[in-house]
């Protein structure tokens, strides 16, 4: 046996050693199968991650049901069992009796909703500067002293005299339900409501005296387009034009979508900030109606340079359109920088709207002569003189530009464009492109104060006041000296 | 924006309700319900809209969350609730008109509260000028304390339209629709009265499909087989428990009447006749609470400490 140690490997020592790699290797394997399980786990994890992410961005009313979908104990704890079910039933029938059933998948719609709670004070707010006094309200520029932003702290008149006891303003209230309703990029943001009722004043141990002002907390824009129109020493280019149209509209959009007229639709009421950005102001007029309008509102509305020939003659129902005319009053405006229609009075007015857009017939507004102070109208009978001289008038619009103005300018409120169809107009895909806001020039701030001139423009018209009775007017000679008129037709160079 | 959805009561301010005035429950229940029904018989006087005068008693709801009932007289909040309801809506109304409603309504001649009806007396209602310009004074008041304490905002959604609405879906569960349109206003309306103040606690939806199914039980009609109210996104516990909220009204006035003398027969509650109510169960309320002032914590304390020592004196 000499010669074979007993170290040797053996067969057997062979065989052994075999065995245990073997072992070894199918223990690799194992680990190796196991961690590419794992590994292909957490990725399929992953993914099923990122796709409910994708479906909570894409749906968030849902996500409060995501929530829920993960907590099952509790929903199971509210929800009696399934098989439980039909016993309850048997004792109350009001119980809501269905077939047992999954409904754990079901995703249920939730409305988010703010509470409702007392108007915070005035004190939070210090004031920096007056910046206007408007029909409805002074305004003036000041800080929240809990977060420092500026704000815009607009205060509603309170006409508390003995002969007008009608307790707090109905316009200022449909302003604050409107804008607190409102969320649109080109529509002013209205923080919150603060009131000042002489609590302080009245010390701690007093009950809260009564509301001696109401304040809208409203967000700080820098200019309004009338004082920038004013100041200006050339006018807008057709391209920032086109910037300031397109957002107006897509503001008046978003009212007409969502029910709103706003009815005082003016450039004085338009801010414009000075990153470019439009916003839909004072709201003093504006209400809900509904679809179709309410008959009987009032039409005393809006500033008399922006106001419709319906309303004009005296119509009770109107819609949407008397807004798109004020647009394209403002259209005018932005392109002249000039009112287009200053009339002294309803009868001025009239008279040069229909010297600007043509008389009025039974063709260009079907149905006209019914309104109430359209029956006793006298206008010339010519058709010559009829039609619009828009084109005329603005020289250098393109065609897609005046048929835009003359859309809106329409004497038929049934054939303007709504807000929706106007973002579609063609002007606004022409070149040249619609500045980018960011573009857009910043103007100097009036002396750092933000005060700004008192207006010029007639203000809208007063709650309660008399419609203007035209009366039996006769227009008929307003075309008389046309052919005396010099033809502006010059032109001029300009970078666009 | 959300033309369907109502600001809700948070927890907090259910749970303090019971402070803001230092009244038993049942008793601020019962001003709760004959205020509202006092609203409703006004606006049906006034000849305004439901949906007016429903949107005042959710007004009402919701103030009675934030301030004490105690405050100001009752009849005067719900006069004050429905002038701005009305004031902002299609409709609105006189203070002269608002002015000699309640006045009706509250003298002793009125039907409100009293059966079988009394005999008209023409006098009882009489207006004078000065009481008109105390009245009107008083609301306007009420009014700006009404609109300070919800911040301004009026906004309130009816759940009458979207109920139409769901039992169009529906295809009216093949009943009349006359009738089964009826049932579910019935139970709107009803709601509005019920001192759950299930319309400051939930959305119109959740009551509109609430009410429909109670209509439906009540005309015996045919409702789908599956749990077809999530299809209105309303869940089972919500409607389950706004399904019995609107069933148990009737009884509850019913024994509410009988268990409180002063609110059940007579005529409208006042604030006079609530303080005997008090009194007549041994509940000072103190002058603070009378004020509408919440009491904190300490003070109440020092109150229970001072009542205290006033007993050991004694």
């Amino acid at each position: 046996m000499a010669g074979k140690s007993r170290w040797a490997d053996s067969e057997e020592d062979a065989a052994l050693e075999a065995k245990l790699k073997r072992e070894k290797e199918e223990k690799k394997r194992l680990k190796a199968e196991k961690a590419r399980k794992a590994a292909e786990e957490e990725q399929r994890r992953a993914a099923e991650a990122a796709t409910r992410q994708q479906a909570a961005a894409a749906l968030p009313p849902q996500d409060q049901d995501e929530d829920d979908a993960r907590r099952p104990a509790k929903r199971r704890k509210l929800t009696p069992d399934p098989d439980a079910r039909p016993q309850a039933q048997g004792t109350a029938s009001v119980q809501p009796s269905d077939k047992p059933e999954d409904d754990e998948g079901t995703k249920l719609l939730r409305f988010e909703c703010n509470g409702f709670g007392p108007a915070p004070s005035v004190e939070n707010y210090d004031k920096l500067n007056d910046i206007e006094e408007g029909a409805y309200g002074w305004v003036t520029r000041a800080k929240d002293l809990r977060n420092n932003r500026v704000v815009a702290l607009k205060r509603l008149k309170l006409d508390d005299s003995a002969q007008n006891r009608v307790g707090l303003p109905e316009t200022g209230l449909r302003e604050i339900q409107i804008l607190k309703d409102c969320s649109h990029r080109n529509v002013v943001e209205l923080h919150e409501v603060v009131v000042n009722d002489g609590a302080a004043t009245a010390g701690s141990g007093g009950a809260p005296g009564r509301i001696e002002s109401i304040f809208l907390v409203l967000e700080f824009v820098e200019h309004d387009l009338k004082s920038i129109l004013e100041d200006m020493p050339e006018p807008f280019l057709a391209s920032e034009v086109k910037t300031l149209m397109l957002q107006l509209a897509s503001g008046v959009a978003y009212l007409h979508e969502n029910w709103v007229l706003h009815r005082d639709l003016k450039t004085s009421n338009l801010l414009l900030n000075n990153r470019g950005r439009l916003k839909i102001a004072d709201f003093g007029m504006a209400r809900y109606v509904g679809e179709p309008a309410p008959p009987k509102l009032t039409q005393l509305v809006v500033t008399l340079w922006y106001r419709a020939p319906e309303l004009l003659l005296g119509a009770r129902t109107y819609g949407a359109a008397v807004d798109m005319w004020s647009v394209g009053c403002i259209f005018g405006e932005l392109l002249t920088r000039e009112p287009l229609l200053q009339g002294r009075n309803e009868v001025d007015e009239l008279t040069k709207i229909f010297e600007l857009c043509g008389i009025p017939t039974e063709e260009v507004w079907p149905g006209f002569r019914r309104l109430p102070n359209a029956r006793s109208l006298r206008l010339p009978k010519s058709s010559a003189t009829t039609g619009s001289v828009i084109r005329a008038k603005f020289p250098l619009l393109t065609a897609a530009g005046s048929g835009l103005l003359n859309g809106l300018l329409s004497l038929d409120p049934d054939r303007r464009p709504s807000a929706k169809e106007m973002l579609q107009h063609e002007y606004f895909a022409q070149d040249p492109k619609p500045k980018h806001e960011d573009m857009f020039p910043t103007f100097p701030s009036k002396a750092g104060q933000e005060r700004r001139r008192r207006r010029e423009t007639p203000n809208a018209p007063g709650r309660g006041q008399k419609a203007a009775d035209l009366g039996s007017v006769d227009f008929s000679g307003i075309f008389a000296g046309r052919e005396k008129e010099e033809r502006g037709g010059g032109f001029t160079l300009r970078m666009v | 924006m959300a033309h369907m959805a109502n600001p809700l009561a948070t927890a907090d301010q259910l749970y303090r309700r019971n402070n803001l005035a230092a009244l038993p429950q049942d008793l601020q229940d019962a001003i709760f319900y004959q205020t509202q029904l006092l609203t409703q018989a006004a606006g049906l006087l006034l000849r305004i809209p439901q949906s007016v005068t429903a949107q005042a008693n959710v007004i009402l709801a919701r103030y009675w969350l934030v301030d004490s009932p105690l405050v100001h007289e009752p009849s005067d909040t719900s006069a004050a609730s429905l002038f701005v309801t009305a004031k902002l809506s299609a409709h609105p109304v006189p203070p002269r008109d608002l002015s000699n409603v309640y006045a009706y309504l509250l003298s002793p001649g009125s039907s409100l509260f009293r059966r079988p009806a009394p005999p008209d007396d023409p006098a009882s209602y009489y207006l004078s000028e000065a009481a008109y310009t105390a009245f009107h004074n008083r609301i306007l008041v009420v009014e700006a304390r009404i609109l300070g304490a919800l911040s301004f905002d009026t906004h309130v959604a009816l759940p009458h339209p979207l109920a139409v609405t769901y039992l169009q879906a529906l295809d009216f569960m093949a009943q009349p629709r006359a009738r089964i349109t009826r049932r579910v206003v019935e139970y709107l309306n009803t709601a509005l009265l019920s001192p759950q103040m299930l319309y400051v606690t939930h959305q119109p939806h959740a009551l509109a499909v609430a009410a429909i199914y109670n209509a439906a039980k009540d005309t015996g009609a045919k409702m789908p087989e599956c749990p077809w109210w999530e299809v209105f996104d309303v869940d089972r516990e919500e409607l389950g428990f706004l399904v019995v909220g609107m069933r148990s009204l009737d009884g509850w006035v019913r024994k509410m009447g009988e268990e409180i003398e002063e609110f059940g027969a007579g005529s409208m509650v006042r604030r006079r006749g609530i303080e005997a109510e008090l009194a007549k169960r041994g509940i000072v309320i103190a002058q603070n609470g009378v004020a509408g002032k919440e009491l904190d914590e300490e003070e109440a304390m020092m109150r229970s400490l001072d009542e205290r020592a006033a007993q050991m004196e004694s």
